[in-house]
């Protein structure tokens, strides 16, 4: 991909212009910007403060999500059951926080740690037993979409969790707390993958393994730390969501699975491994979340919602998406 | 690849090695399928009869088919997350034509075709654009699943009665049907598109050298099982009698599921259709013969998952177990 626009620009851009023009992540967000400004040209109410404000929001949860998904896929796996996670913290919060937890933070804490949990088996079952993430990750959502219904039942459940309710439509400053969070953690992965010894071996597993084990690090330590980071941040995302929907039921993660993915694969990681940045994630989590409210807004039906969707993520992959390496 | 050649003297014959390499790691399934048939059996003695066992295979034909389906784009070495939404197409075009002025000649041709050709575009934006399977076919499973919403919004349309009853009835015919194909199968492996798959999946660069021309197996690959997953939703919709736009979602993940357990792996070139076949039959008899047991469907959720990963775990323990 870089080499390619570099055939074209070389001749009039100078160096360090270029590289700043090649950046994924600041090319994403002139994007967003661009859809933001026609968008609010064309639609009144699109962007107006509020309207904004509340499509953050919700890429808030998407970039939780994704903020795993993106270390995963960057250390050459994949995390299917994302979206099951969700649902999981969604739905065991409730069941978790008991009437004398009264600031709902032992219940928080109680789901984090289940969330992780999962995450690190999944690590388990990659690194120890060497089952493909893919089918690890699938046989673990599917595990956890039966085990769901036969713990919480097909109800739906509704926490009084004050710590929840205050992530869901608290606001700090004018800023949600959803938002904020966002923050947090985006500075956390960013700092994580770029600043730290840890970011370097995640980078380097997904590049490639064998060199990585040959070099001293230990393989199998990094792969359930990664799988269970991205259990946590799935295990917040779920948090999140139920503090803004109010209640939990099974099914309600389920869009964010290919939703974090999409997510990833927009901000120009490789879903090959070892080439990547959060930094691109956080633009495409806005972006996805920017088209889905247009297409809400032309009023679309659900067909023709899929179709601009499916659309948009394979038109932006065929622009510069494209692998270099064959396998 | 010319016309087969009379192997020279001294050539050890490779057909029968080969075949047996493949078959060693499939013991063990084929003894899971065997006692499940065996418990469905007990469980319910009506499947011996002609009746019971066409009402079996019926219930495995789609996923037969999905996990067939699934295994041909696993072999070439990718993967597709748009096979449901190829299942859930296939029904609606079914229900809405076979009714119309196409009738079912028409509904049937018009549904393969679509399969053939939605699976080659697939094919051939992965393949000749390099762009990674997986992602593309989750692109495509919006597309798909979007445009089936479009040619039928909400479940409706109707596939005619004799038909529904031609395939569905009473009659093992779904049975024969899977006969037909497993067979055109084998016919498909002895051309030079099917010979290749295998080299095409396991080393691109090497089968490349080697003069095959990777980029069209493996486009045929795709195509081929867009063709089995549209095929697969024609079924579904002629048990129902009716088209559902959303019908094929369940399976993109057990298509993935059946492959896998049927060793079918996700690198391309290892693995077998009939594991594939052997793996959906596994999982349709365990829901099978877990209804029977009186557990709660979702309950076949979980025994899924921890099978799927018990399948792929425990030879790699035992390998592992053997080097050291």
């Amino acid at each position: 991909m870089n080499a390619m626009n570099a055939g074209k620009t070389s001749a009039a851009v100078p160096g360090r212009l270029r590289t700043v023009l090649q950046n994924r992540a600041l090319q994403m967000l002139v994007i967003v910007i661009l859809v933001w400004i026609v968008a609010g040209l064309s639609s009144r109410g699109f962007a107006s403060f509020g309207h904004l404000r509340y499509l953050l929001e919700l890429a808030a949860v998407i970039g939780l999500v994704a903020a795993g998904q993106t270390l995963v896929v960057i250390a050459g796996g994949i995390d299917l059951s994302v979206g099951a996670i969700v649902t999981v913290s969604a739905i065991s919060l409730p069941l978790l926080s008991g009437a004398g937890d009264a600031t709902g933070l032992v219940g928080l804490l109680a789901t984090l740690a289940v969330a992780t949990a999962i995450g690190l088996v999944n690590g388990v079952g990659v690194s120890a037993l060497r089952v493909h993430p893919m089918i690890m990750t699938l046989a673990m959502a599917t595990f956890l979409q039966g085990a769901l219904i036969l713990v919480a039942g097909g109800t739906a459940v509704s926490a009084h969790n004050p710590v929840v309710e205050w992530l869901g439509s608290g606001r700090l400053g004018g800023i949600p707390a959803g938002i904020l969070l966002w923050l947090v953690v985006s500075g956390a992965t960013l700092a994580l993958l770029h600043a730290t010894p840890l970011g370097a071996r995640i980078f380097a597993l997904g590049a490639n393994p064998l060199a990585t084990l040959l070099s001293g690090v230990s393989v199998p330590g990094t792969t359930m730390l990664i799988y269970a980071v991205s259990g946590f941040t799935a295990g917040l995302a779920g948090i999140v969501v139920l503090g803004m929907n109010g209640q939990g039921y099974v099914g309600i993660g389920d869009p964010y699975l290919l939703a974090s993915i999409a997510a990833v694969v927009l901000g120009g990681t490789s879903v090959l491994g070892g080439r990547g940045s959060y930094a691109g994630t956080i633009p495409g989590a806005i972006l996805l979340v920017t088209v889905t409210a247009l297409i809400t807004v032309v009023n679309a039906s659900p067909g023709w919602r899929n179709i601009l969707f499916g659309g948009l993520i394979l038109g932006l992959l065929l622009l510069s998406g494209r692998e270099r390496a064959r396998r | 690849m010319t016309a087969a050649e009379p192997l020279p003297r001294g050539v050890p014959p490779l057909y029968g090695p080969v075949q047996a390499r493949r078959n060693r790691g499939l013991y063990g399934l084929y003894a899971v399928v065997l006692a499940f048939l065996v418990i469905d059996a007990v469980l319910f003695p009506g499947l011996l009869s002609r009746d019971g066992f066409a009402r079996l295979t019926q219930n495995w034909f789609p996923l037969a088919l999905a996990g067939m389906a699934q295994a041909l784009v696993m072999l070439a070495g990718g993967i597709s997350l748009s096979l449901g939404a190829m299942v859930s197409l296939g029904a609606v075009i079914a229900a809405v034509t076979m009714s119309g002025p196409a009738g079912v000649g028409g509904g049937l041709a018009l549904v393969l075709a679509a399969g053939l050709a939605i699976g080659a575009a697939t094919g051939l934006i992965v393949v000749r654009l390099r762009l990674p399977a997986i992602v593309v076919t989750l692109a495509a499973s919006f597309l798909i699943g979007g445009t089936a919403l479009l040619i039928l919004p909400r479940p409706g349309g109707a596939i005619p009665d004799g038909f529904s009853d031609l395939l569905a009835g009473d009659q093992p015919i779904a049975f024969g049907i899977l006969v037909v194909i497993v067979g055109l199968w084998k016919l498909y492996l002895a051309t030079p598109l099917g010979l290749s798959l295998y080299a095409a999946g396991e080393n691109p660069v090497a089968a490349h050298n080697a003069g095959i021309a990777v980029d069209r197996v493996r486009i045929a690959a795709y195509a081929l099982s867009g063709l089995l997953s549209t095929a697969a939703g024609l079924f579904v919709a002629a048990q129902t009698g009716s088209g559902d736009p959303v019908i094929g979602d369940s399976f993109t993940l057990n298509s993935i599921a059946a492959a896998v357990l049927g060793g079918v792996g996700f690198l391309g070139g290892s693995g077998t259709m009939r594991g594939a076949l052997a793996g959906s039959l596994l999982l349709s008899l365990m829901i099978n013969v877990m209804f029977f047991l009186g557990l709660p469907p979702v309950a076949q959720y979980v025994a899924q998952g921890l099978i799927i990963i018990a399948a792929v775990a425990l030879p790699q323990l035992r390998i592992r177990g053997r080097r050291s």
